[in-house]
């Protein structure tokens, strides 16, 4: 069966089977094996993005972060620009009983706009005065009918020019008749007011908004600024705003995650190498610092550095965040030496003749790098979010700097009504931190540095 | 070798020597909040109206702020030993310790639910994606694992309300009450929110911890004495891969204390949390003070309690 | 008939891009009361075998693809759905070669052994302790009785690798698979382990598959020997075939490789020159080919197929095969 099988020998030589793969560094490999995942390329490029955002956006986005438009307040992205160009606003001189019919009882005289609303309303028989309300959704009880503009303690004046803080939308004024004594009577009236936007003619030429001549332009239509992320509570443009903030947030985010992690490396170091009763001594004060609430002595270094008004305050952050953070590295290195130091590759580099500075540079520092290079990763959302924090409660970067942290502050305060103010630094935050934790993952992975993800 | 009684001994010197290890801590960290209140330029009585010297002088002797620095600072130690934190400059009529008693067990209440919360949820969801390891559940709670990790507190709390906000308007009534305090209701939604991203963080420790006992050789052990799967995934796997878990709850208390300021904040909690926020911004200093000192205690005390759990559940750990 | 009888078993590892072929057809037995011991270096599929026998196989990414186990005669392959847990602790069980790590390290020592008796035998908690503590005095662990209340890390190596005995024997199982149960163990406990073993073997009338590198080991347990090589036994029989009339290229390689303790004898040991073939793209003929002193062309692309060099001597080379002229003193040929 097996008839024309061949049954010599052959030669050994023939046989060998060369297996040489291409060597790689360490650093080559990680790099290949970092580039085999997608999530870390992905967050790498978002975090260059991130970087271009800050670092280039204020030269292409010119805007003054702190220029405040009084004309566009809490305006979300992509709202109307338009408004119409009226002349300077005159002060309504409201005669008694400026205006009657029997069919309404509350009406608006001439046009609603952000200048002024003014409304006229029938007298109420027995009505000692009157109080006007100012709701932004139409009210479903006489006990709750939004804002009170004024009490009129004149029953005979029927009318009431409106100026208070108009933006273009849709208001729903009430008025009550008071008796004699104050209380409200139960007759009262409401209306649904379209107010529409306007400016006057000598901000829209300060501006720059028309090319047209102070009498031409009257009546036109001009094109606000535009803001593409829309505006904050005091007109401020978002996207401006948030480049700015971005810079506070991310200088503070990675810088001090640099330099506490350098002095972490310093500390951690020296105790790794002195060892004995000064390496007790010095990790005993490590120790001493970690166990302190981080955030507590956060607060209280802010109070201690921030003293200077008109500072930014984050130079105290900076401060406080370092002196406080480089413990963890400060073990984490020491933990690295001690380890390395017992590996057989030490002794043998000993044996051969090597020095402490040849061991530090060809052995210590590689080894420890990887790990260094994670914590390093993981520090930078870490010190995002504890300005963030510090920001939200107050405690950060003091206004009018933007950052986002504090940007998230203000934001929060007009939440319901205007949304975006708070999620676009919350977004940014959250990108941010999430791109940088997935870095530190790949990282991790590509270095192989056994660290656990906690 | 060591028998259990001298187990029992070890445990009990490991307990001792760490309490007094922990009040050593707490000292330091009264030192450090002495000298540091101390360093700041100006004095607290500044903003006071009490503009005649007269009056200045009276009220600094009334806070011992006339006497010399160590004096004052043997006084405060003597103080706070007796648990006396002294008086709010800010509300003059109410002692730091009133606050804390009046306005801690709220926020205990809250930080309990919250960590019952993130450690149940955690565990769960942690064995649930180790289960399923690259399956449909493990990718989505995965991913939410990365966005709880990613968005800060303050941000789940004002989405938080603003759902419930919206939630309530849409249906008409009520289901949760926006902000405030008082009863159950009012507790679901802030500690669920606070909870969050210690959950996150728990869950994806129990994750890499399920996976990494997932080749454990006494697994292979269990398997090989022919266990029925539940028993082996129950006594075997999960109680070791719970451990982990437990050392980092003590750290995770601490962030769930100092996540409470927030939520406290968003959600008008009258918590210890809330009055410290406060008492910052109004610098009211002995509030500050007497809630860090507290605070700190209270954080290193409860890291104690977790690692000498953590020695009653893992027979391993190192009594020295 | 045998008692545990493998025939032609396949196993394969399902690895980014294709499978590792662990396991290429492995074929053994063991009697009732006998030793067999399988020998091989690292990575030929010995202990993937016997684990396949233990249904310990991850699936994925593990996988049988053909072969049998027979206990009396019965399949066990198919796993828990064929009462693979059943004989899994009660019929056969096994011990590891890392006692520290291959138990719990949160249960008590007691606790672990008393387990496979409260589940497969329906022993009460206390009746399970005190069996267990009996098991561990059968191993010879003095002050047993304190010592079942201990933990793991509170035993010495070779007290872990004494309970994990225990734990193994503790519903009397005809088959106990070892898989080398004394690497871990300084030289000392190693025999005091084997010698154990030994007893036990005696006293329960146990067979033993017990898997080694180490041909001293084998030459003082087995009855039986086969070798595995790449995946592959290439040689059966008995432990005289296998030390005094070795039938194949790679048993001689290993023999040479191993010190004797001859007295005043001047030896020198020769390794075997290269690496064994990288088993996730297997060479399609014999897979010692590029390492063996007697390669013949047939052996580069022709499988060898299984001979018979005596009664229950099996050699997987082609130097048996009638048409091979090649004369090789050191390969027996009757």
């Amino acid at each position: 069966m097996e008839a024309s099988f061949s049954f010599e020998r052959t030669e050994t030589i023939a046989r060998a089977v060369t297996t040489t793969r291409p060597s790689l560094t360490y650093w080559q490999d990680a790099w290949r094996r970092f580039k085999a995942n997608p999530r870390s390329l992905i967050s790498l490029y978002i975090i260059v993005t991130i970087g271009l955002f800050t670092l280039v956006g204020p030269w292409v986005w010119t805007i003054n972060p702190m220029l405040q438009d009084l004309d566009q307040i809490s305006v979300p992205p992509g709202a109307d620009r338009r408004a119409r160009v009226v002349e300077p606003h005159v002060r309504w001189a409201i005669t008694e009983t400026p205006w009657t019919t029997s069919t309404t009882q509350l009406a608006v005289i001439g046009e609603a706009t952000t200048q002024a609303v003014r409304l006229a309303w029938n007298p109420v028989a027995g009505a000692s005065g009157y109080r006007v309300y100012r709701d932004i959704a139409e009210p479903n009880s006489p006990d709750a009918l939004g804002l009170p503009l004024t009490d009129i303690v004149n029953a005979k004046i029927t009318g009431f020019e409106d100026r208070l803080d108009l933006k273009p939308r849709t208001y729903f004024y009430s008025v009550v008749a008071l008796s004699s004594k104050g209380f409200e009577l139960k007759e009262h009236a409401t209306l649904a007011v379209e107010v529409t936007r306007v400016i006057t003619v000598n901000e829209a030429i300060a501006r720059g908004l028309s090319e047209l001549d102070e009498s031409s332009l009257i009546g036109e239509t001009v094109y606000l600024d535009f803001h593409p992320l829309g505006t904050d509570y005091l007109g401020r443009d978002m996207l401006a705003r948030l480049m700015h903030g971005a810079r506070v947030s991310l200088f503070i985010g990675v810088v001090a995650p640099f330099i506490y992690v350098l002095i972490g490396i310093l500390y951690g170091s020296i105790a790794g190498f002195v060892a004995g009763r000064w390496d007790q001594l010095l990790m005993r004060f490590a120790d001493f610092v970690v166990a302190l609430p981080f955030l507590l002595f956060m607060i209280l270094f802010k109070i201690i550095f921030n003293t200077e008004p008109g500072e930014s305050g984050i130079f105290a952050m900076l401060l406080a965040m370092i002196l406080l953070s480089w413990p963890a590295t400060a073990r984490l290195v020491r933990g690295q030496i001690l380890q390395i130091r017992e590996e057989a590759y030490i002794g043998a580099s000993r044996l051969l003749g090597a020095g402490s500075m040849y061991l530090i540079l060809r052995h210590m520092i590689p080894n420890t790098m990887g790990v260094i290079l994670v914590t390093l990763t993981f520090a930078v959302p870490g010190a995002i979010f504890t300005e963030a924090f510090l920001s939200f409660i107050g405690m950060g970067v003091a206004p009018p700097n933007p950052s986002w942290g504090s940007m998230c502050n203000e934001g929060i305060k007009t939440m319901l009504t205007a949304p975006h103010e708070l999620v676009f630094p919350a977004v940014f935050i959250s990108l941010t931190v999430l791109v940088f934790n997935l870095l530190g993952d790949g990282l991790r992975d590509a270095l192989d540095t056994r660290m656990r993800s906690d | 070798m060591a028998n259990s009684r001298t187990n029992k001994h070890a445990y009990v010197r490991y307990a001792v020597i760490r309490l007094i290890q922990g009040a050593i801590t707490v000292w330091l960290i009264a030192t450090a909040t002495f000298f540091a209140m101390h360093n700041v330029p100006g004095d607290p009585l500044m903003d006071e109206k009490a503009v005649s010297p007269e009056i200045r002088k009276n009220l600094q002797a009334k806070y011992g702020l006339d006497r010399p620095l160590l004096e004052q600072y043997g006084i405060y130690l003597s103080n706070m030993i007796r648990g006396d934190f002294g008086i709010s400059y800010a509300q003059e009529n109410r002692s730091v310790n009133d606050i804390i008693r009046e306005h801690f067990p709220v926020s205990a209440i809250l930080g309990v639910l919250s960590i019952v919360f993130a450690a149940l949820g955690g565990i769960l969801f942690g064995a649930l994606t180790a289960i399923n390891r690259n399956r449909l559940p493990d990718i989505v709670i995965m991913f939410l694992v990365i966005m709880g990790i990613s968005v800060p507190s303050f941000v789940f709390a004002a989405l938080g309300q603003m759902t419930l906000v919206n939630v309530n308007a849409f249906l008409g009534v009520s289901i949760l009450p926006v902000a405030g305090w008082g009863s159950v209701s009012h507790m679901i939604m802030p500690s669920l929110i606070l909870g969050l991203g210690t959950m996150a963080f728990l869950t994806r420790l129990m994750r890499s911890s399920m996976l990494e006992i997932d080749n454990a050789d006494y697994l292979r052990t269990a398997i090989s004495k022919g266990l029925p799967p539940t028993r082996i995934f129950l006594r075997h796997q999960l109680r070791n891969a719970i451990l982990p878990v437990i050392t980092v709850l003590g750290p995770s208390i601490a962030a769930i204390t100092t996540g409470g300021f927030v939520v406290e904040l968003v959600f008008a909690i009258p918590g210890l949390g809330r009055y410290f926020v406060q008492a910052v911004q109004q610098s009211d200093y002995t509030v500050i003070m007497g809630t860090t000192v507290f605070y700190g205690a209270f954080l290193v005390f409860m890291v104690i309690v977790v690692d000498l759990l953590y020695g009653l559940v893992d027979p391993r750990v190192r009594l020295d | 008939m045998a008692l545990l009888e493998v025939s032609d078993l396949h196993v394969e590892f399902a690895v980014q891009g294709g499978s590792v072929q662990a396991v290429r057809g492995a074929s053994f037995s063991v009697n009732e009361g006998e030793t067999l011991a399988i020998v091989g270096e690292s990575g030929c599929g010995k202990t993937v075998s016997v684990q396949s026998v233990m249904g310990l196989i991850q699936t994925p990414p593990g996988r049988i693809t053909r072969g049998t186990a027979k206990l009396r005669g019965q399949d066990i392959l198919g796993g828990v759905a064929a009462g693979g847990r059943e004989i899994r602790g009660t019929d056969i069980a096994m011990i590891f070669q890392d006692p520290m790590s291959s138990l719990n390290p949160t249960m008590t020592v007691g606790a672990q052994i008393a387990e496979p008796l409260i589940v497969h035998r329906g022993y009460s908690h206390r009746q399970a302790m005190r069996r267990a503590q009996e098991l561990l005095e059968m191993t010879l662990i003095p002050d047993a009785a304190s010592r079942i209340n201990e933990y793991p890390f509170e035993f010495s190596g070779g007290m872990l690798q004494r309970s994990m005995i225990a734990m193994a024997i503790a519903c009397e199982p005809s088959v106990l698979i070892a898989d080398e149960p004394t690497t871990a163990l300084d030289v000392t406990i190693q025999s005091q382990i084997l010698d154990l073993m030994v007893d036990l073997q005696r006293t329960n009338n146990m067979a033993i598959v017990l898997i080694t590198h180490d041909l001293g080991v084998v030459a003082r347990m087995a009855n039986d020997v086969a070798v595995m090589y790449a995946g592959e036994v290439v040689e059966r029989g008995t432990v005289d075939d296998i030390f005094y009339r070795s039938a194949h290229p790679y048993t001689l390689g290993l023999k040479s490789a191993m010190p004797t303790n001859r007295q005043g004898a001047v030896q020198k040991l020769t390794p075997i020159e290269g690496a064994p073939p990288d088993l996730f793209d297997p060479p399609p003929g014999c897979g010692y080919y590029t390492r063996c002193p007697y390669a013949m062309e047939v052996c580069e692309a022709t499988p060898p197929i299984v001979f018979d060099v005596d009664r229950a001597h099996q050699s997987r080379c082609w130097l048996h095969h009638k048409d091979c002229l090649q004369q090789v003193t050191q390969i027996y040929r009757p």
